[in-house]
């Protein structure tokens, strides 16, 4: 018997019944241009495989991850080139947010009309209400409530900063102390639910503090006395 | 969150790689891949109501990615064949002869797929890349089976004219 293409690619599909099979199987036993072809679907498809397969293999990138929790970034524009830039510096974390403002301030508008916690101001954002406060007296080991504190740590012009989680709203950020208020240098979204819960903060904001931090975090006891002065910029 | 859609977002985790893959095939970018795919996730979590039980959620999440890819697509008014960019090059890696000749055959399969009409190559990606059935494969493209069956013939002819051996 004669089998034609399509069913020859069927069969190396793995679409066709037993009965089916077994009859091209037969038929291939006996007809060896018949097994020529067949071997040429099958090569093509562990090129496929060598081609596509690693791919299997490789970390899927946390953006993913946190696109699947559904936790969204504040920050994001919607230009697809913008989502590739994994590292960014606070200068151009300030320069996006300026050249958002609109959006920020509609994101944080609609978080702002049960408890201000960000307000965008003409010299950026800053820290109001809940998250003004725990900047202000939280430690990082105290218990968190609607914030939680993670690190503090002196940028290089000598003032102090800390990372910040919005436990509520699933986001996270950087804060530094500028003429008595909390300027929200930067937020990210934090991933919040399941398994894949990150320990600390996104990596985005750990980038941000690489960039901004002078020497080493603070530890418990220069925390808490940066705390008890109220944050002044201490001298060097 | 419910607990339902909290199982079906660690079932998005886990398909992730596969997504992933699919996404490769179609676009042959790796950044372009995972473009999509985030825009297919967070599509996907604002129609977790359009997903019907009992049907693979895979198979859903590779028409959005799909259909993600058809927008971009059209979005950049087709965007131009780049077959072996420094981002696929980092991906390959690099490290002796092996591993160019590897890489040169990577690239060989990316721009043979490249090169095909996009309803071949979204065809063979499903069936040939993904296994899937072609009665599923059918249902991600919304056509017939003989329009499938026909796609994967002509895709196959065509990719084995280009990556085979034979002149």
């Amino acid at each position: 018997m004669t089998i034609d293409d399509a069913t020859l690619m069927a069969f190396a599909d793995g679409e066709l019944t037993p009965e089916e099979r077994a009859e091209i199987e037969r038929a291939l036993s006996e007809d060896a241009g018949l097994r020529q072809k067949l071997s040429a679907h099958q090569k093509l498809r562990a090129q496929l495989s060598g081609a596509y397969d690693p791919v299997l293999e490789e970390p899927a990138p946390e953006r993913l991850l946190l696109a699947a929790q559904g936790a969204r970034r504040e920050a994001e524009v919607v230009d697809l080139s913008a989502r590739r830039a994994a590292r960014w510096s606070v200068r151009e974390w300030g320069a996006m947010a300026a050249s958002l403002a609109g959006g920020l301030i509609i994101g944080f508008g609609a978080m702002n009309a049960q408890a201000p916690l960000i307000a965008v101001t003409a010299d950026g954002m800053n820290a109001r209400g809940a998250l003004e406060q725990a900047l202000d007296t939280q430690l990082a080991a105290d218990e968190p409530g609607a914030v939680r504190i993670g690190l503090s740590f002196r940028a290089h012009d000598g003032g102090y900063c800390r990372t910040f989680e919005l436990t509520e709203r699933a986001t996270a950020g950087v804060a530094c102390r500028e003429d008595g208020v909390w300027s929200v240098a930067m937020t990210a979204a934090q991933p919040q639910q399941g398994d894949l819960r990150m320990a600390g903060a996104p990596a985005e904001v750990l980038s941000a503090v690489q960039t901004m931090i002078a020497g080493e975090p603070l530890d418990a006891e220069a925390e808490a006395q940066a705390r008890d002065a109220g944050w002044v910029r201490a001298p060097d | 969150m419910t607990r339902e859609s909290e199982k079906i977002r660690s079932e998005i985790v886990a398909a992730l790689p596969r997504l992933r893959r699919f996404a490769r095939a179609l676009t042959g970018q790796p950044a372009d891949a995972d473009d999509i795919v985030q825009i297919a996730v967070e599509r996907a979590l604002t129609r977790l109501d359009q997903f019907e039980p009992g049907t693979r959620l895979e198979s859903w999440l590779m028409t959005i990615v799909r259909n993600a890819w058809i927008d971009e697509a059209r979005a950049r008014q087709r965007r131009a064949k780049v077959f072996a960019d420094a981002e696929l090059g980092e991906q390959v890696g690099d490290g002796g002869e092996a591993a160019a000749q590897a890489k040169l055959e990577v690239n060989e399969v990316y721009a043979a797929m490249q090169s095909l009409p996009d309803e071949q190559r979204e065809a063979i990606a499903l069936v040939c890349v993904e296994g899937l059935a072609y009665r599923e494969a059918s249902e991600v493209l919304g056509v017939p089976i003989g329009t499938l069956t026909s796609r994967l013939a002509r895709g196959r002819e065509a990719l084995q004219r280009m990556l085979g051996d034979a002149p």
